[in-house]
């Protein structure tokens, strides 16, 4: 506890750090994730490609590699801090995951639901928009609360490009006291503020949207 | 003037010949119902009108709007051609009313108080009107296919298209369906193509019959025609089997 | 009725969990302790007849994994054995010498928890850590310096105290915490290895990485374009770790490492990984 007090503002700043760049990543990835789930079920071949390849890409590479990538190659020609490269790579990274996610609810979605919106006169934009996504995204929703709690936990991969985050954080309090058992409890604990909220939130979410099918 | 039609029309699904030659007019306010037993092609058909199914070959002018033209806006189509579904495909995610609001709003921008108003006369019109607040699935499947009615009314469409809207319904539930429905066809300037098993509707509602078998069109009568003596014996054979279940 | 069972089923199942997790806790916390009670070292290498070293893997010179072999090389490596064999002399207890790759944070704990024996892994004498572990005497003497880009402009740490300036440390080094004392207002960014900290500096993320000279010898070697800048500002000698309060373990392994400095064992050693290097007065690293 002694050791918690006397690090509280670095791992507060670490906290802060780690919600900021989830909450960007989650909102990213939220975005991008939909957007080549779209393009994966587009009539048109070269997007169905294009989605594709991005998914398996950003899927099938370790996010350390996609992190070090921004942060060692990347930033030769843009550059950017280890946060930056961190949160992007983390970003991108989960969107290949919701991307598959919100695909497959897509899929799983009636598809009567498509069919009545076109011959309602819907654009395929608009019966996407009001229709399948909402429908997609309730049936999709266990799966993308795990995915942002992946993200959530995933994000300590800042610190292994000084992204300055809990687990970094954690790294130079446990260098620094020697105490590595203790601090990485208090990290542990830290995490689990941000993720058991989450999870329940996500919980509670599930719960009403049944109720108002 | 003809609301649509087919010319020299042949559809396939890889290899198989879905439509077989169809040459087809229906006139404005016309009531036509296509039936032939199961396979025959007549949801194809139908589809076809409003671009759910494309033509590979000849011509299929819908309102004055050749569909099998690449640059011909479907939108544009779709907005003036309705269509109800064996499976109403109603909107899960929202309550009856906004079933029935959400496309004239999106695709006319039609003015928000007046929507609702519409809306709400369409719904009291199917006999909906204290389900407009319900989901979907608090509706039994006869309200559910008079919700898609009312939803598919509400473009105001120049013609409507029914694929068997009560084949999937329990039987006590068809004639609420088919009330309406009559009510419809009774609006002079209304167009409707129906697919549907229901002879004594046929009976009682069509100006003409189109009897359809394997994907060709086999017979095209006045429904006091095809009833009395059909010309094929195909259709002859349909009829007793129909008429004797 | 249905309803309240589930409610139940949930109440019992979270205590269970909550119990679960104390008690693993507990259990945890308790091997820790256990752990950091004194075991003697010493009766331990003898008695399994074999010491366990915890060496870097990531350090060119000093330690660094062959990707062919799996082993790492090194100078650290090399005293590490010959010591091995000389407290079998001292003691008579025949021992051989296995090597564990650690990396700078996790060293103290593995220490700790007795996963290895000793650690000849570059690390700094330094008092904080003797209230944590034991020190031998010094085995190599080195001291903090900056690796910089030639065309840089900067010719020391002092020219770095600006907050435009980024230096790259490694996390838990004593670099970490010394520069922050030469040059406050530069921003640390902290890695977690060399091989990651020289490819940050490399494409920009630093202008400047400081550990021990010794190491940034081993990178310069390796970049032509890097050299060090400016000496170096801190003295800091490496000692051989060891779990607290080792008394015998810490003194036949100053016994040995006296006596390998006296005959000529050490200065082998010297000349084998820093006589080559550029730059580098290597025969100032040999014992007199």
């Amino acid at each position: 506890m002694a050791l918690l007090q006397n690090n509280f503002p670095t791992f507060l700043q670490g906290f802060g750090y780690t919600l900021l760049s989830s909450i960007i990543a989650l909102i990213g990835s939220m975005i991008l994730g939909t957007g080549f789930a779209i393009m994966q079920i587009v009539p048109q071949k070269w997007a169905q490609v294009i989605g594709n390849v991005y998914v398996q890409v950003f899927r099938n590479i370790p996010l350390l590699i996609i992190t070090f990538f921004f942060f060692l190659v990347v930033s030769k020609y843009v550059k950017m801090s280890g946060f930056t490269s961190g949160t992007v790579a983390l970003m991108l990274y989960t969107s290949a995951f919701i991307a598959e996610t919100v695909r497959a609810g897509i899929l799983a979605v009636d598809g009567g639901q498509m069919e009545g919106a076109r011959a309602n006169g819907l654009s395929f934009g608009q019966a996407m928009q009001y229709i399948i996504l909402p429908q997609a995204f309730r049936i999709a929703l266990p799966s993308l609360g795990n995915q942002f709690i992946n993200l959530v936990k995933n994000s300590s991969i800042l610190a292994f490009v000084g992204g300055l985050d809990l687990m970094y954080q954690g790294n130079m309090v446990a260098a620094n006291t020697f105490d590595t058992f203790s601090t990485y409890i208090i990290v542990a604990i830290f995490y689990l503020i941000l993720t058991l909220p989450l999870s329940y939130y996500i919980q509670h979410l599930e719960r009403k949207l049944k109720r108002a099918l | 003037m003809s609301m649509i039609e087919f010319k020299n029309v042949e559809k396939y699904y890889g290899n198989f010949h879905a439509l077989k030659n169809v040459n087809l007019t229906i006139d404005e306010g016309e009531t036509v119902v296509l039936i032939g037993p199961s396979g025959s092609g007549k949801s194809t058909l139908i589809r076809t009108v409003n671009g759910l199914e494309e033509i590979e070959e000849g011509q299929l002018l819908v309102n004055g709007f050749d569909l099998h033209d690449p640059k011909t806006d479907m939108n544009r189509i779709r907005k003036n051609v309705g269509m109800v579904f064996q499976h109403f495909n109603l909107y899960d995610n929202k309550t009856t009313l906004e079933n029935v609001m959400l496309a004239p709003r999106l695709v006319l921008k039609r003015d928000e108080a007046e929507n609702k108003k519409l809306a709400m006369e369409l719904l009291e019109k199917v006999g909906l009107a204290d389900k407009a607040a319900n989901m979907p699935s608090e509706l039994s499947g006869g309200q559910k296919q008079r919700a898609a009615i009312a939803r598919s009314l509400a473009m105001q469409p120049k013609a409507l298209l029914f694929d068997e809207p009560t084949s999937a319904l329990d039987p006590e539930m068809v004639g609420d369906v088919l009330d309406v429905m009559r009510d419809i066809a009774k609006d002079s300037s209304m167009t409707m193509l129906v697919v549907t098993h229901e002879m004594s509707f046929a009976k009682a509602v069509a100006d003409r019959v189109i009897f359809m078998a394997e994907g060709e069109i086999l017979e095209d009568s006045t429904t006091k025609e095809f009833f009395e003596k059909p010309k094929e014996v195909r259709a002859q054979k349909f009829l007793s089997q129909v008429e004797h279940h | 009725m249905e309803k309240a069972k589930k409610r139940q089923f949930g109440i019992i199942a979270t205590i269970v969990l909550a119990a679960v997790i104390v008690l693993g806790l507990m259990w945890a916390t308790a091997t820790a302790n256990r752990n950091a009670e004194h075991q003697d070292t010493l009766a331990r290498v003898e008695k399994l007849g074999r010491i366990v070293w915890g060496v870097k893997a990531d350090t060119r010179l000093f330690g660094l994994m062959d990707t062919k072999t799996g082993i790492s090389q090194g100078f650290d490596i090399d005293i590490a054995r010959a010591l091995t064999v000389q407290i079998s002399k001292q003691t008579g207890v025949p021992m051989s010498a296995e090597f564990v790759p650690v990396s700078t944070a996790s060293k103290m704990q593995l220490l700790k928890n007795t996963n290895i024996d000793g650690s000849v892994s570059t690390m700094t004498i330094t008092p904080e850590r003797e209230k944590i572990i034991d020190f031998t005497n010094q085995y190599f003497d080195a001291g903090q310096s900056i690796l910089v880009k030639k065309d840089s402009g900067i010719n020391s740490i002092k020219d770095m105290n600006s907050s435009k300036y980024t230096v790259i440390v490694v996390v838990g080094t004593t670099a970490a915490t010394e520069t922050a004392k030469f040059a406050p207002k530069a921003k640390l960014l902290a890695v977690q290895d060399y091989a990651t900290g020289m490819q940050a500096l490399k494409s920009g993320q630093g202008q400047a990485m400081s550990t021990d000279n010794a190491i940034l010898y081993g990178f310069a070697t390796e970049n032509p374009e890097y050299h060090i800048a400016g000496g170096t500002f801190t003295h800091g000698p490496y000692g051989i770790a060891f779990d607290n309060n080792q008394k015998p373990m810490i003194k036949e392994t100053n016994a040995a490492l006296a006596t390998i400095k006296q005959n000529g064992i050490y200065n082998q050693l010297i000349k084998k990984w820093f006589s080559h290097v550029p730059g580098l007065d290597w025969r100032s690293l040999e014992a007199k």
